[in-house]
């Protein structure tokens, strides 16, 4: 039992690390290289806001604004040019963003690791199904039930969702009813942004936060959008509890085949299903 | 063209090839002495190169910057942590007349810089990767290791788990070549031992996630779990670990488990965790005294064990090839086999001739809480182990 528990703590976790990049692709019909860029900004920002603060839940509030904010100038100085254009110039521009932020990231903070533990509320362990299971990982669960729960009222029973599904769909239709389709689309791309450090400053008090701790991240962030569905927020849920059950069980029996696993699901998903499990006709939300 | 002609003119560029090249091993005396320094300064040990080079510069700059009389010139590439912009990098810095390779970190690297500097016949001086491949017997001519081997370390914390009384341990291992033939022989030596090991793991190298694992480990009735893992994985692994309080029921220990620098990235759940440590500031001796002095005084810090040894091996090096008053790289090569380093700042220090590893006491330490003006977090040596227990006698 308390597998499933942690199980799902991994699932919401790659979850939260994967909602900015498939929100993205979704919306913009972008790959974002940078969205592991985007999440290692976030664990900085977030470190150093906690380091200036010393609360936690301020470094989770700042860290995402300030990203989003970097974002939004992203997309409005470079990708919006580009958006008419092949899709390679998108990719190369992301990926061009990637050592841009990395650097920046080493110029301000240098290469040693970096240090967040989590709030006190959640640093202790609860007894559960006779294991000690770190509370930190249910605030990941609840954080991550919690973010998705958003997300779909943002997406599906907004007004701001709708815009953003038919400018998505139609952005010249939309275009004509008034609507500014190009700030729709830099609030998307800042939207992730801000996602991606959200996944950054929750990862913090788990991982040492370093400079190729974005790399690490991108891989499993993909498989999560490939498994799910491009662009599906609903399949990136169920693609992130699928995975993260499927590594807790595979931690539990065969750890050195947790990695072979994971790929085993994904190469599966790409023969049978192409377009994801969960992906349904010309949905993008 | 006929094939007469075609077949001289290849055979002409061949020869112009092998004498530019640097398979000639050159005697002349040179202006500059070059030496040309592979480190990571990004990936996954970034962190590493930053202390290497400040150890090295230090040791350069202690001897007025020369060498057989002439300035010392370095040129610093990033191996980016990786095998292949290892070899292209040291590549470019023999054609540009490098008298030395300084490098890699990670072992994979140094062994893809050991092909290129066997053939072009070129010292390669290696003050970190632990691989006990890379120094083997009558293996590699022109490669010397002044620093440790995982095989030592794997010894030390045998002997740790001795000492601490330890009887039944877990085991967990990164799934890569060298640590799993490291917990192979840690499995060995403890069943030798009378040490029953309970279970191992091996997770993928940059593993991220070890709640399972340690979920595991949690229910088991084993006091002690052995961590064949570093860097970025050991800090993972200790982080989660205090999240789950399990280094409150077992001892966290293993051979390159913890320094100053991961304890300072895992934070309080550190302390008490065990490890091997290379190099280390309080080591008590002259020479240490004066480096770690002149270090501070230079950089504003403690240095790590990643500059500690690069001071050590550069130091020594150097001062070997001024002992030959040559230029011939053979005669340096033929010097630093064998040769003895009385004043190391890690004690005595003993070049093997049979397969250029260098003997050396080993350190073992744990973490525990640091008082200004030490970090905040730093290792405590506990033990200090002899050479003749943890190097065995060389093997053909």
């Amino acid at each position: 039992m308390s597998t499933i528990v942690i199980g799902l703590s991994m699932g919401m976790l790659l979850f939260l690390l994967a909602a900015g990049l498939t929100l993205i692709f979704g919306m913009l019909r972008v790959i974002n290289f940078a969205h592991g860029s985007l999440y290692m900004l976030g664990a900085y920002l977030a470190f150093q806001t906690v380091n200036i603060t010393g609360n936690f839940w301020a470094g989770l509030i700042a860290a995402p604004i300030i990203a989003a904010v970097v974002g939004a100038l992203m997309e409005r100085i470079a990708l919006r040019p580009v958006y008419n254009r092949d899709h390679v110039y998108q990719l190369l521009l992301t990926f061009g963003f990637i050592l841009v932020v990395d650097e920046a990231v080493r110029m301000i903070w240098g290469l040693e690791y970096k240090q967040m533990y989590p709030p006190e509320l959640f640093s202790g362990a609860v007894e559960m199904f006779g294991s000690s299971v770190p509370s930190y990982r249910l605030f990941i669960i609840g954080f991550g039930a919690a973010v998705s729960a958003a997300l779909f009222f943002m997406l599906d029973r907004s007004r701001y969702g709708m815009i953003i599904r038919a400018a998505s769909g139609d952005p010249e239709m939309v275009r004509t009813l008034g609507i500014n389709v190009s700030l729709v689309r830099t609030g998307v791309f800042s939207f992730g942004a801000g996602l991606a450090a959200l996944g950054g400053a929750v990862a913090g008090p788990l991982f040492p936060i370093e400079l190729g701790m974005g790399f690490n991240i991108i891989i499993d962030s993909f498989i999560v959008v490939i498994i799910g569905g491009l662009g599906n927020i609903r399949g990136a849920i169920l693609a992130s509890l699928l995975i993260g059950m499927t590594r807790a069980l595979g931690y539990s029996f065969a750890p050195s085949w947790v990695d072979f696993l994971t790929f085993v699901l994904l190469i599966g998903t790409l023969i049978l299903r192409p377009e994801g499990l969960f992906s349904r006709k010309g949905r993008t939300a | 063209m006929n094939v007469f002609k075609s077949t001289i003119l290849t055979a002409a560029c061949i020869g112009v090839l092998a004498v530019a090249g640097g398979n000639v091993v050159r005697a002349d005396e040179a202006d500059v002495f070059k030496i040309g320094a592979v480190l990571p300064f990004s990936g996954p040990y970034g962190i590493i190169g930053k202390g290497m080079k400040q150890g090295a510069e230090l040791a350069i700059e202690m001897r007025g910057s020369k060498v057989l009389g002439k300035p010392i010139e370095v040129t610093w590439e990033d191996s980016e942590t990786k095998p292949q912009p290892s070899v292209q990098k040291a590549t470019r810095l023999i054609s540009s007349g490098a008298q030395m390779i300084f490098g890699a970190a990670s072992s994979a690297s140094t062994v893809a810089l050991q092909g290129i500097t066997e053939q072009r016949k070129i010292p390669l001086l290696v003050t970190i990767s632990a691989d006990d491949k890379i120094t083997q017997a009558n293996g590699y001519r022109y490669t010397f290791r002044t620093s440790n081997t995982l095989g030592m370390e794997i010894r030390m914390a045998i002997e740790f788990a001795k000492v601490r009384g330890l009887k039944k341990i877990y085991g967990v291992a990164a799934d890569y070549a060298v640590t799993r033939d490291g917990m192979d022989s840690f499995s060995a030596a403890a069943k030798e031992a009378g040490i029953e090991i309970v279970d191992v793991d091996y997770p993928a190298l940059g593993n991220r996630d070890y709640s399972i694992i340690i979920d595991k480990i949690s229910k088991t009735d084993a006091d002690g779990v052995a961590l064949i893992v570093t860097g970025s994985d050991g800090v993972t692994f200790l982080k989660q670990a205090g999240q789950a309080g399990l280094g409150k029921s077992k001892v966290l220990f293993g051979p390159v488990l913890q320094d100053e620098v991961l304890a300072a990235a895992v934070g309080p759940d550190a302390i008490g965790a065990a490890s091997g440590v290379r190099y280390h500031y309080s080591v008590d001796n002259p020479a240490n005294k004066e480096f770690v002095e002149a270090y501070r005084a230079k950089f504003n810090e403690w240095p790590d064990s990643f500059a500690g040894e690069a001071f050590d091996g550069m130091s020594w090096f150097l001062d070997v090839i001024d002992g030959t008053k040559s230029w011939d790289r053979e005669k340096w090569v033929d010097a630093f086999a064998g040769s003895v380093r009385e004043n190391s700042v890690e004690g005595r220090k003993e070049m093997r001739a049979c397969d250029h590893q260098a003997l050396q006491v080993g350190l073992w330490g744990v973490v525990e809480k640091g008082e200004a003006p030490y970090p905040a977090l730093k290792m405590k040596i506990t033990n200090v182990f002899q050479p003749e227990a943890l190097f065995p006698d060389c093997k053909e």
